[in-house]
């Protein structure tokens, strides 16, 4: 593999591994929130987690393009607290692919903790324990299935981006052009070669992660918990 | 601890509870009743696992500190108590020891118990390094109450314990339950539908139905009384409470003496000394005006006519007889009734073809 491939392999799983992180703090809390609230403003909310899947990256991208300029709401924003433009940056990139990736960090969370059975967790407040220490000592580890399968699917989807980067991102190496751009680009001036490496490389380590969270799913099968019926 | 515990819920479906109760240290309170007659649910206000809606006046009060009134909320853990579930909520991801420690390392307050104390108790040595998926029902539902007890906590509420697992569990863990309201000067309070459990158990009872109380008293007054008949129809029975008095091995025999009167029940194990509750069946109690010289029943005791059923339709009556400050029951037939003149009053001898059930439990 060329230099100018590699650093852009590097440049992707940087970026997958920056944008499950982010998930991991605010897409936890959110996916808590929409398995146990009753507001009513879960059900506006719930849809918009999810259109990251149906809506054409190049939408999102495109709208986060305005956003992200200088002049924009975030882009402005950014520039009175860093000094520098977030368009075409790095930083940019991981914010896109968190709102790309939010739904495959979040449904499966979010499933993962309604099955928590809310007896599980009187029974654990009966005994003693703060909401806090109830979330961290049942619910996570009752859940690391779910955790699992959710950071890989989102650091997965990541890697697979394409649209988005494109919008706002750009192609800048080191910076901007990951794996999918950079396979584009082979493809566009017709280095096959260099674009089978990517292209197989890619394929191989989908499969194998998606293999490693089914082969994980299986073996940590917990036994259920029925609710308690109620006179 | 007492706890006092004034309660006005209204469902939108139309279901309310209306309710004052008071529950008092030491001894079981049992709210018996059948299923949506609200006792669950005034279980879960007084652990504070429900809150009630903002139109809902409740008031939950454990010693001199408010838990729940119109200001103040104070959340499940930090209440100080332990609950019992139904179902037993063990926590899947740990071994029953795992559990245990769950429980330890979050005391309320250290009540002394330690974990070998209620590991004997409750017979759990071998189920320690065990994962909560090989337990049986009954099983699992035991290591629940020595997870709840090692909470140190300061009242156990109880719904339903035994609701969820088979008869012969169920036999087998009531006498765990009972020696440990023995054995521990706290507040419990027991939810059940099952009569035999009450009878096993409770100190004091509240009778509910349709979220209303329809009785409160000593469980052996309100277990005996012609009015509220709660052993409906041909299951009638009274509890009394004796203390085994000596042992006839020769004859394979146990006396038990209950208010100054012997009976005579098959080999107990239990030391003499020990209090032992008994049911007696109103279909094995028969009457007799003078004490038969010759019979082979070896319980008659001399009782006081108290209260005889008003006769209705069908032939057999119940009739509510006292020895000291106890009850038993006896159903005859109105025939005999009005053959024997019975009044209230009279001086009778019963004789008791069987004495059974709650003491059999303890094998």
């Amino acid at each position: 593999m060329e230099h100018q491939d590699l650093i852009a392999v590097w440049l992707t799983f940087k970026l997958a591994f920056a944008t499950t992180v982010v998930l991991l703090v605010l897409g936890t809390p959110l996916a808590w929130w929409l398995a146990r609230t009753r507001h009513p403003v879960k059900v506006f909310v719930e849809p918009l987690v999810a259109l990251p899947i149906i809506l054409p990256p190049t939408v999102i991208g495109f709208y986060l393009l305005i956003a992200f300029a200088p002049n924009g709401i975030i882009g402005s924003w950014w520039i009175t607290l860093t000094g520098s433009p977030l368009a075409f940056t790095f930083n940019a990139l991981v914010i896109g692919s968190v709102i790309y990736s939010l739904p495959f960090y979040v449904q499966p969370l979010q499933v993962a903790f309604e099955n928590v059975q809310q007896s599980i967790l009187d029974a654990a407040a009966t005994l003693g324990a703060t909401p806090a220490d109830r979330f961290f000592s049942l619910v996570i580890p009752l859940c690391r299935r779910g955790f699992i399968t959710a950071s890989c699917l989102a650091f997965a989807h990541t890697v697979g981006e394409f649209g988005i980067v494109l919008m706002i991102g750009g192609n800048i190496a080191g910076e901007t052009r990951v794996l999918s751009i950079a396979l584009f680009d082979h493809v566009e001036s017709m280095q096959y070669q260099r674009a089978h490496i990517l292209a197989a490389g890619l394929l191989g380590f989908s499969f194998l992660l998606l293999l490693a969270v089914y082969t994980l799913n299986r073996r940590w099968q917990f036994g259920t918990t029925v609710n308690a019926d109620r006179s | 601890m007492q706890i006092e515990a004034d309660i006005y819920l209204e469902r939108p479906n139309g279901f309310s509870i209306e309710a004052s109760l008071k529950i008092t240290d030491g001894g079981v309170t049992a709210l018996y009743g059948p299923s949506g007659s609200g006792k669950s649910t005034i279980l879960r206000l007084i652990a504070g696992l429900e809150r009630g809606g903002n139109n809902d006046r409740i008031k939950i009060k454990a010693g001199d500190d408010v838990w729940h009134d119109e200001e103040r909320f104070v959340p499940v853990h930090r209440r100080g108590i332990g609950f019992v579930f139904q179902q037993h909520q063990l926590f899947p991801h740990l071994t029953v020891r795992g559990n245990l420690d769950y429980a330890i390392k979050r005391r309320h307050t250290d009540n002394g118990i330690d974990i070998a104390q209620i590991s004997d108790w409750l017979a759990l040595d071998s189920l320690m390094s065990k994962p909560i998926q090989q337990l049986s029902g009954g099983e699992a539902q035991r290591a629940s109450i020595a997870r709840v007890l090692l909470s140190g906590a300061r009242c156990i509420l109880m719904d339903e314990p035994l609701g969820s697992i088979d008869q012969m569990a169920r036999a087998r863990i009531l006498p765990y339950l009972d020696r440990l309201h023995r054995n521990l000067q706290l507040p419990f309070v027991y939810v059940s539908h099952s009569l035999e459990e009450i009878n096993y158990l409770a100190d004091q009872l509240y009778l509910l139905d349709e979220g209303r109380i329809k009785a409160s008293g000593s469980m052996f007054e309100l277990g005996s009384s012609l009015e509220l008949n709660l052993g409906s129809g041909e299951d009638a029975a009274a509890v009394i409470e004796c203390v085994l008095a000596g042992h006839e091995t020769d004859y394979n025999l146990t006396q038990l003496e209950f208010e100054g009167t012997r009976l005579f029940v098959t080999t107990r194990h239990q030391k003499p000394g020990s209090v032992l509750r008994v049911r007696i069946p109103a279909r094995d109690v028969s009457i007799v005006l003078s004490p038969p010289e010759r019979t082979s029943i070896l319980n008659v005791i001399r009782t006081t006519v108290e209260e005889i059923e008003t006769p209705s339709d069908n032939p057999g009556v119940l009739v509510r007889l006292a020895i000291g400050r106890q009850h038993i029951l006896a159903r005859i037939t109105r025939k005999s009734l009005d053959k024997l003149g019975l009044k209230k009053g009279q001086s009778v001898y019963a004789q008791i073809k069987s004495i059974a059930l709650l003491s059999d439990y303890e094998d």
